[in-house]
Order: C-alpha cells, then sequence, then structure tokens
C-alpha cells in the first residue's frame, strides 16, 4: 500500500514545478456524410497534419467536423441537417485518441427526427450537454475578423463558447439562461394585454435573475484576468498602440448581479410585453475592444481587426488549456491568408509559448505552409477526398 | 384497416410505446385466450367510465371525493401542491406525509401554450379562501417550468395569509457524492443547514 502522505507530497512538488500540459491527441479520425465527406478514416500523428487543398473542396469541412466532436454544433452556426452529405441520412463523426474524458468520442445526427447521439467511450452521457468538450480544440480561421467587426451577437457567442466549455458552472447557467429566457418570450408573447398577464411572466425572472447573474460574474471574472494578455498579445503581434479588451452592459453588472436584474426585469415588465420580446439581461451584452479609446469595430483597419480577432482566440485557447489542464488541439484553417508574414511569425510564436501541441492546419497550396508546419504531414484535399500526399 | 392494424395504432399513441412495441403488444395478445382481451378490454372501460378527478384536490378518484380528501385523520391544514396526481403516489410510498394535497394537473409551460389559466390554481385559491389551511407546500418539480410554478403560485397566495413553503433539493439518500453531478451538489450546498 501506498502512504497516502508521499503521494499528496509528490503532486504538489508537480504542480510547483508547473510542467507543460501534456498535449490532446487525435489518433484517429473517421467522418462519415459530413458536408461533402463521403467516408474518411484518417491516421494524425502527434504532432499533427496539414491539409493542402483548394477552397470549397472540403479542407474547412474537416476541421469543422473535428471541431463538432467538441462543441457538438456547426463551429459556423449551421444547423445539424445543413451538416448532413447531400442525399445521405445523418452523418457520423469519431474520435480515438488521448482525450481528458475518454479514449473514444463518438456523435451521430439522424435527419429523421433530428435525432443527435453522442458517446464518450461508447456510453451516452445523461444528457447532451454533459457529452460537451469531448475533443478540446481551438479553431482558427480568416472569419475570425467578425468576432471583432461584426454584431455584439458574434462575441457573446465567442464568451459563451469559451467560457461553457472551461467551466460546468457557466455552462449550466447559460442552459438556464436560455431555457428561462425562450419561456419568458413566449410567455410575454401569449401574454399580450390579457389580465394576469405580468404575472405569467414575473414567474421566469427569479431563475433569469440568478442564471443571468452567474453568467455576469464569470464574464466579468474572465475579463478582469485576461484584459492584460489581451493588451499584451495585441501589442506582441504588432499593434503600436494600446489595445484593451473590456465588458459592456447596459446595467450595473457589478453591483451584485442578481437583485440588479430582477429589478431590471421588473421595471422592463410592461414594455417587454408590449413588444413581447425580453430586453434586460446579459443577452444584450457586449464585449468591448478598443485601440487607443477608438472602438475597433467602427474604426479598425482590416488588420488591426484581425490582429484582435487573433489576440480572442488565444485568449480562448489558453483559457481552454487552463480548465482542462491539457494543450487543446489547434485547428487552423489557413488564418493567416490576409495577414502580412511578419504577423504570422509573431502569432505562431505567441503560440508556442504555451507550448503547441497537435496542430492541424489546412491551407489552399503547399507554399502557403508556414515554415513552423513544413515537417508535418501532408494530406490532400479535393472534391471531399482525402488521401496522403507524400 | 384491418382490426391488428387498428390495435397496433392505438398502442402506438401511448407513451413510451413505439410502432415496433406496439406491433408486438398485439401479437402477443392475438396468442392469448380471447378471454385475456376481453378482460384488458373490460378493465380500460371500467377505468374511462368510473375514474375521475377528486373534487376538492383533482386526485384521482372513483367517487366525488378522493379517499385522501375524506380520510379525517389526514391533517387539512396542510395542503401539498403538486403537477400530476401520478406524484401523489410518490409521496404516499413515502409515508411521511400526513396533510393533504393538491393537484395543478401540470406546469406553466408558455413554450406548449400552457399557462395559469390552464392549471388549477384558481381552485388552490379557492380552497385557501375558504378558509382551515395553514400551510401550502410547494412540490413541483426542481425543472424550470417548476419552479416558474412555484413562484407564480406562491405570488398568488400571498395576500391570503397563508404560510407557504418550497420543498427542499439536494442529493439522493443512499446516493454517492462521488457520482451526484455537479448542479445537486452546488444545491445542495447552498441549501445545507446547521447541525443541532
Ligand atoms: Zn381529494
Amino acid at each position: 500500500m501506498k502512504a497516502p502522505g508521499a503521494a499528496t507530497a509528490t503532486a504538489h512538488a508537480a504542480a510547483g514545478a508547473r510542467r507543460p500540459a501534456a498535449p490532446v491527441h487525435l489518433e484517429r479520425l473517421s467522418v462519415r456524410d459530413f458536408r461533402n465527406l463521403a467516408r474518411e478514416d484518417l491516421l494524425l500523428p502527434a504532432a499533427g497534419a496539414v491539409i493542402v487543398g483548394e477552397n470549397g473542396h472540403g479542407k474547412t469541412n474537416l476541421l469543422e467536423a473535428i471541431y463538432y466532436l467538441q462543441l457538438l454544433r456547426s463551429a459556423r452556426g449551421a444547423r445539424d441537417s445543413e451538416l448532413v452529405r447531400f442525399g445521405a441520412d445523418g452523418f457520423h463523426l469519431a474520435a480515438t485518441g488521448d482525450f481528458p474524458q475518454a479514449r473514444e468520442v463518438r456523435v451521430g445526427f439522424a435527419r429523421q427526427g433530428a435525432r443527435k447521439k453522442v458517446t464518450h467511450d461508447g456510453v451516452a452521457p445523461p444528457r447532451l450537454s454533459d457529452g460537451l468538450g469531448g475533443v478540446p480544440g481551438v479553431l482558427l480561421s480568416p472569419r475570425d475578423v467578425s468576432l471583432v467587426a461584426g454584431s455584439p451577437r458574434e462575441r457573446r457567442r465567442f464568451l459563451d463558447i469559451a467560457l461553457a466549455l472551461s467551466s460546468p458552472s457557466y455552462l449550466h447557467a447559460l442552459q438556464g439562461y436560455r431555457g428561462a429566457l425562450a419561456r419568458r418570450n413566449a410567455a410575454l408573447r401569449s401574454g399580450g394585454r390579457r389580465a394576469g398577464a405580468e404575472a405569467a411572466v414575473a414567474a421566469w425572472e427569479p431563475s433569469l435573475a440568478a442564471h443571468g447573474a452567474a453568467l455576469w460574474a464569470e464574464r466579468l471574472a474572465w475579463v478582469a484576468t485576461h484584459a492584460g494578455e489581451f493588451t499584451r498579445l495585441c501589442a506582441a503581434i504588432g499593434e503600436r498602440g494600446s489595445a484593451v479588451l473590456g465588458y459592456t452592459s447596459r446595467h450595473a453588472v457589478r453591483e451584485g448581479g442578481t437583485a440588479v436584474l430582477a429589478a431590471a426585469l421588473e421595471s422592463q415588465r410592461s414594455h417587454d410585453l408590449r413588444r413581447g420580446l425580453t430586453h434586460a439581461g446579459p443577452h444584450r451584452d457586449d464585449l468591448s475592444l478598443s485601440l487607443d479609446g477608438r472602438e475597433l469595430r467602427l474604426y479598425g483597419s482590416a488588420g488591426q481587426q484581425r490582429t484582435a480577432s487573433l489576440a480572442l482566440r488565444l485568449l480562448e485557447w489558453a483559457t481552454l488549456r487552463d480548465a482542462i489542464g491539457r494543450v487543446p488541439l489547434l485547428l487552423l484553417d489557413d488564418p493567416f491568408a490576409e495577414l502580412d508574414a511578419r504577423r504570422a511569425e509573431r502569432v505562431l510564436a505567441l503560440l508556442g509559448e504555451g507550448g503547441i501541441g497537435q496542430a492541424v492546419l489546412a491551407v489552399p497550396r503547399e507554399g502557403d505552409i508556414p515554415p513552423d508546419f513544413t515537417r508535418l504531414e501532408r494530406f490532400r484535399v479535393r472534391d471531399g477526398a482525402i488521401e496522403g500526399a507524400s | 384497416m384491418s382490426a391488428i392494424e387498428d390495435l397496433a395504432l392505438e398502442l402506438a399513441k401511448l407513451p413510451g410505446i413505439g410502432r415496433k412495441t406496439a406491433t408486438r403488444l398485439t401479437y402477443h395478445l392475438l396468442k392469448q385466450p380471447p378471454e385475456a382481451s376481453r378482460r384488458l378490454a373490460g378493465a380500460l372501460v371500467t377505468m374511462a367510465e368510473r375514474v375521475r378527478s377528486c373534487e376538492v384536490c383533482g386526485n384521482l378518484t372513483e367517487d366525488a371525493q378522493c379517499a385522501i380528501c375524506r380520510d379525517p385523520r389526514r391533517d387539512p391544514a396542510l395542503v401539498c401542491v403538486v403537477e400530476e396526481a401520478s406524484d401523489i403516489g410518490a409521496i404516499e410510498r413515502a409515508g411521511e406525509y400526513r396533510g393533504r394535497y393538491h393537484v395543478l394537473g401540470g406546469r406553466l409551460s408558455p413554450l406548449d401554450g400552457v399557462g395559469p389559466d390552464d392549471l388549477a390554481i384558481d381552485a388552490l385559491l379557492a380552497r385557501v379562501r375558504g378558509g382551515g389551511v395553514r400551510e401550502v407546500i410547494l412540490a413541483t418539480n426542481p425543472s424550470l417550468e417548476g419552479e416558474a410554478t412555484a413562484v407564480y403560485v406562491q405570488r398568488e397566495l400571498k395576500a391570503h395569509g397563508v404560510a407557504v413553503t418550497r420543498i427542499a433539493r439536494g442529493l439522493p439518500v443512499g446516493g454517492d457524492l462521488e457520482y451526484a453531478d455537479g448542479v445537486t451538489i452546488a444545491q445542495a450546498l447552498s441549501a445545507r443547514r446547521e447541525m443541532p
């Protein structure tokens, strides 16, 4: 028998030494009828691989398939039914490798009845949401510029995904909040001017306020923890000005959430009843991103917006890494396409700081592969068919 | 339509029974002597004709009032509010509760078009106004809908000068802390009590 004291001492020593976290390793990927990929089986080396293929041939779809095993929905916000290959009844994805929760993660979707099934090592988790995060990874793509240039919805989605995948309590609050919000909105619409409508709407507010306050607390804590790093990352990538990450809300979110939100919901209730929509709460908030005091969304150049969006993805990657204690997969969908070579190089150097684990890079041409990735095994994708290139 | 299809179709409407099971049950009944099917049919008809809701609490009964409402040993000052009549069975099996019940007949569910008017809330208020009720225990489910229903009923009762309590939630007895989900543990922690 081992002495319990000795084991504890060893664990403390290991934590103190801050050994680099072990990388997540996706060894085998199987894709069936996902987007334009009919039937693909890939063996991926521990260091990763490069997928070379012209746009529209399926390299982005392959990265989306890998990411789907984590989020259980499309990274691009597509409906599940839109992900099924034309003419197929459903899609199926499977990954085996070294993941935090399991050795094997499977997810299937059937068009019939829009049924989705997830298993971890053959066992279906009690709820679909318990199956989130099976294959941890972060996806970087040129579309990420919409994180900065797009509507507040894009930034809330970013925050919700980054926090839900790294904090079970955030995921719980998010589900509770969305559930209560949908029901309060339904009550608002069915209420109209009926007597007693206010009371039927108000019944959802305690849940909404409690879950909403939990979202506020975790979002504010995340921003507080990462604001300094955001500034540093933007400068390191090449911004001369000072980039600032903040949180904006119409509410006094820092002054004790539940009571603040409950009061706001109550005071807006009759207005909400007329409009049939809930106007108060974290679902209307935004991340604020500025450079030298000017809002990047409105006044940033394309290059500045790109830098800030890359910095956000790097923060997401670090957040996930800290939460799971492992280096997440790095899924790079030609992310440097519209970045000058110097900035691309700096982004890669920043990723290297935390230790790059397994990386899957997709590029249109061999010549687009950055020097750091040229030694990786290459696959070619053409018309939805993937083959080893070497 | 054939008699076989007819029955399979009816059975498939029952909760938890799909097309396949319905067909299997139909063929199973076919293999039984006709007497067995007649008894089953008779039981169904008798149930449909005799069972109704208790006029006081909404529990299922074959009389105007259910056995619990007629039982003089049950405390009429204590009313436990449940979503469905089937919830009463669960509480009764525990054998602890000595008060009476009130069945709402569902829960607030605006996504399914169920509002307060669709539940037996007015009947509950009338019962409380009628006097003799000291405490109302809200035993709706710990779901989003169950919580909102409890909040709604509690607010409606506020003006009636009656104590309103909510059943606690937490860890199941005999369960293992190690296997409980985080939400349950968090709720059990926030509902902790001082030890005497
Ligand atoms: Zn009764």
